[in-house]
C-alpha cells in the first residue's frame, strides 16, 4: 500500500496553499483541504485518507481537540497524524508527540521538501 | 492520483504563491503595527492580556508562516517579537514602558520591504535602515557614557544607559537587551550580573570595562558570562569589533548539518532534535547522492551512519577525504558501535568523532554544535583578513564573480563598490600605524554594520575596501554609501593625547550582462578615482 490521499486541517489561507502545492505538485498526493477541526471530522470518513496532517493553532477548535475527534472515528485507528507548528520548546514536541501524534513538522516548511517529509513520517509509521 | 510536476512548473507556482502572500503581509502587518500601537494608549489591564495574547497568536502565525514563503527573515523578527510578548504574559505585568518600542519594531515590520517575495531565496531590504541589536550601557561617569553611546550609536547600535545596578536591573526587568556594555570597579557587582545572566536562556554577550585589570575581577568577569575586558584609556573601536563578534556568533547563520543515514526513523528524529537547536538539517538517504548534496547544501558538519546497505559510513569518510574542497569539513559517525579499537581504527582513517546510538537529545546537539562552532571558526581564520575579519582580497575576488553570475541569472542588478581611506598615509605618518589601523578597523565595522548579511564585504587592500550588493541598483547604493560616508565622517579617532577625523572616497558601478567582473571592477576603480579627484569624501557613480 502506498501513500495517496492527505487530509489537511488548517485555518490559514496561504498555508493551506502552499502546502496543498507541495504535496499536490511536489508529491503527487490526492489532498483534502480543511479550514477548521468541526469540519475535517465531518469530512474525514468520506475521504477515507492514508495520513493527515494537523494544524495546532486554530480559533475554536485545536489541533489536539480535532485529533482527539479523530480518535473516535473506528476507521482512522490506524491511520498516521502529524502536527504542524512554528517553533516551539523541544518540551512541547515532545507534549504534542504525547497527544498521540505520529511527528511534528516544524513551520515554517520548505514547500519543496514537504512531500518527503510526510513520506518519510508515513513509512515509519507502517513499521 | 495525480503525478509530481517538473521543477520549474512547481517554482513558478510557488513564486506565485509567494507574490500573493507579500501582498497579504501588505495588509496585515500595518494592521498589526496599529493594533500594538492601540496598547500603548488607555486600556484596561484585563483587556490589554486580551490584546496582548491576540498579538502574539498572530505573530506566531507569521512566525511559522513566512518562511515557506520566502521570507525567512521576516518570520525570525517575528518570531523574536513573540517570544517577547510571551515573556510579559508569562510575568502577567506587561511592562508598559515596553509597549512604545513594541510598537515601533512592529512598524518596523511593517516597512520592510517585501518585493523578494518572488524570488526563493529573499533579499532583504536596503532601503530601511537595518534595526540595531540593542545594547545596554551601564557606565557611572556621565562623560565616558556620553562618548561611549554616542560611538555606539554611530555604528547602528540601539543604546539604553544607566549608571548603577539597580538602573540595570530595572531596564532587565522590561526586556533583556542583545548584549551588555558594562564599567564596574568591584567584583561583587559582577555577581548581581552573572545572577541576571543566569535567569535568562541563554547568557547575553557581555564586555566589561574594568577599573583595573587583576585576576580576581576578570576571573569574576568570566563568571559572569564576560566574552572581552578592557581598562581605561578605552579603545572604543576594539570594543566595537569584540562585541560585534560576540553578536555574530550568538546570532549568527545557523549551522549547515547534512545527516546521512538510511534509518528514516532515526533521522527525522535527528533533525528535528537539530532544528530544533536552530540549526539547518538535510537528510540524505541514498549515498549515491552524497556529492551532489555536499554541493548544494554546503553542510559545515556532516552525520555519517557507520552501518549502511550498499557501502559503509567509513568509505563515505574517505570518499568525502579524497576532495579537497571537503578536507575541512567535520565528520562525526553515528553508530551502535562500542568497540573502542573500531572506533579508533575508523577515526584514523577518516572522521573526527563518534556518536554511540542511543544518544541523549542534548548530547546530540553540543556534540554537533562544538564540530559546527569549530569548523566555521577555522574557515573565517583563512577566508577573512585578520585585522577587520572582512573577506581576504582572494575571498572577496572570488566572491565578485560568483555575484555577477547571480545577477546575469536572475536579471536584477548588482553593484560593485570600491571604497578607500581619504589620505591615509597622513594618518600613519602623524597618528601612527596603531592608529591607523584603528580607522581601518572602525571603517569595517561601519561597513558590516550597515550593510545586509547577503551582501559580501572584503579589505581589497592596505586602506582600500570592495563591497559586493545583490538585487541593488546604482541608485540605492549611492543612498547607502553616501550616508556610510556621513556616518564616518562623524567618528572620533584618538591617539597620543590628539583626537581626529578621517573621511572616505567611494566608486560605485552597477551590473550589466555585457560587463565581466573585471571589467566592473575598472569601472568602480575609475568611479573612485573620480571621486578623489573631485576632492575626496564623496561618492562617485561610474556612467
Amino acid at each position: 500500500m502506498e501513500l495517496k490521499r492527505i487530509l489537511h486541517v488548517e485555518d490559514d489561507p496561504s498555508i493551506q496553499a502552499v502546502t496543498r502545492l507541495a504535496l499536490e505538485m511536489v508529491g503527487g498526493f490526492e489532498v483534502l483541504s480543511c479550514s477548521s477541526g468541526p469540519q475535517a471530522l465531518a469530512q474525514v470518513d468520506a475521504f477515507a485518507p492514508d495520513l493527515i496532517l494537523l494544524d495546532v493553532m486554530m480559533p475554536g477548535m485545536d489541533g489536539p481537540q480535532t485529533l482527539a475527534g479523530l480518535r473516535e472515528h473506528p476507521a482512522l485507528a490506524d491511520v498516521p497524524v502529524a502536527f504542524m507548528t512554528a517553533k516551539v520548546h523541544p518540551g512541547e514536541i515532545e507534549h504534542l508527540r504525547g497527544l498521540g501524534a505520529q511527528e511534528v513538522i516544524i513551520k515554517p516548511f520548505d514547500p519543496m521538501q514537504l512531500a518527503q517529509q510526510v513520506r518519510l513520517i508515513w513509512q515509519n509509521s507502517r513499521r | 492520483m495525480m503525478t509530481a510536476r517538473p521543477k520549474d512548473e512547481v517554482r513558478d507556482a510557488l513564486r506565485a504563491l509567494n507574490e500573493q502572500f507579500a501582498e497579504r503581509l501588505r495588509r496585515e502587518l500595518p494592521a498589526l503595527a496599529a493594533q500594538a500601537e492601540r496598547l500603548s494608549g488607555d486600556m484596561a489591564g484585563e483587556r490589554r492580556a486580551i490584546e496582548l495574547d491576540d498579538l502574539r497568536s498572530r505573530l506566531h502565525r507569521l512566525a511559522g508562516a513566512a518562511g515557506s514563503f520566502g521570507q525567512p527573515a521576516l518570520g525570525r523578527e517575528a518570531w523574536r517579537l513573540e517570544q517577547r510578548i510571551a515573556r510579559w504574559l508569562e510575568a502577567s505585568e506587561p511592562a508598559e514602558a515596553g509597549f512604545g518600542e513594541l510598537a515601533e519594531a512592529m512598524r518596523e515590520l511593517a516597512r520592510k520591504d517585501l518585493s523578494g517575495a518572488g524570488d526563493t531565496a529573499p533579499v532583504p531590504s536596503l532601503e530601511a535602515e537595518p534595526a540595531g541589536q540593542c545594547i545596554y550601557l551601564m557606565e557611572s561617569d556621565p562623560q565616558a557614557c556620553r562618548l561611549i553611546s554616542q560611538t555606539l550609536r554611530t555604528f547602528g547600535y540601539q543604546v539604553q544607559a544607566c549608571h548603577d545596578l539597580d538602573g540595570l536591573e530595572a531596564l532587565f526587568r522590561q526586556q533583556p537587551p542583545d548584549a551588555l556594555v558594562l564599567a564596574l570597579h568591584a567584583c561583587d557587582a559582577l555577581t548581581r550580573v552573572k545572577a541576571l545572566q543566569a535567569g535568562l536562556e541563554r547568557p547575553l554577550p557581555l564586555m566589561v570595562i574594568g577599573e583595573r585589570d587583576d585576576f580576581d575581577i576578570q576571573l569574576a568577569a568570566v563568571r559572569a558570562g564576560a566574552e572581552g575586558f578592557f581598562t581605561r584609556p578605552l579603545d572604543l573601536t576594539r570594543l566595537e569589533s569584540r562585541l560585534a563578534r560576540s553578536l555574530e556568533r550568538q546570532q549568527g547563520e545557523p549551522y549547515r548539518v547534512l545527516i546521512v543515514d538510511d534509518d528514516a526513523d532515526l533521522t527525522l528524529r535527528y533533525s528535528l532534535v537539530l532544528r530544533g537547536a536552530r540549526m539547518e538539517v538535510q537528510a540524505l538517504d541514498e549515498p549515491v547522492r552524497l556529492f551532489e548534496t555536499l554541493h548544494a547544501f554546503n553542510p559545515e558538519v556532516v552525520l555519517l551512519d557507520l552501518n549502511m546497505p550498499g557501502c559503509s559510513g567509513l568509505e563515505l569518510a574517505q570518499m568525502i577525504r579524497l576532495h579537497d574542497d571537503w578536507l575541512r569539513i567535520p565528520i562525526i559517525y553515528l553508530s551502535v558501535e562500542t568497540d573502542a579499537s573500531r572506533q579508533m581504527e575508523a577515526l584514523v582513517k577518516a572522521g573526527d568523532d563518534f556518536i554511540t546510538k542511543p544518544i541523549s537529545d542534548s548530547a546530540l546537539v553540543s556534540a554537533v554544535f562544538s564540530h559546527a562552532q569549530r569548523a566555521r571558526a577555522l574557515s573565517a581564520a583563512l577566508t577573512r583578513d585578520g585585522l577587520t575579519g572582512l573577506l581576504t582580497h582572494a575571498s572577496i575576488k572570488e566572491q565578485l564573480l560568483v555575484e555577477v553570475d547571480r545577477a546575469r541569472r536572475s536579471g536584477r542588478p548588482a553593484c560593485v563598490v570600491m571604497l578607500d581611506i581619504d589620505r591615509f598615509k597622513q594618518v600613519n605618518d602623524s597618528h601612527g600605524h596603531a592608529a591607523g589601523d584603528s580607522v581601518i578597523r572602525a571603517l569595517a565595522n561601519l561597513l558590516r554594520q550597515r550593510l545586509r548579511r547577503v551582501d559580501s564585504l572584503g579589505r581589497y587592500g592596505g586602506e582600500e575596501f570592495l563591497a559586493v550588493l545583490p538585487d541593488c541598483s546604482a541608485t540605492q547604493a549611492l543612498r547607502i554609501f553616501d550616508h556610510i560616508r556621513e556616518r564616518f565622517a562623524e567618528l572620533t579617532f584618538s591617539a597620543g593625547g590628539a583626537s581626529f577625523q578621517a573621511t572616505l572616497s567611494a566608486g560605485i558601478c552597477e551590473t550589466n550582462p555585457a560587463l565581466d567582473a573585471g571589467t566592473l571592477l575598472e569601472q568602480a576603480d575609475r568611479a573612485l578615482y573620480a571621486a578623489k579627484h573631485g576632492g575626496r569624501n564623496q561618492v562617485c557613480v561610474a556612467d
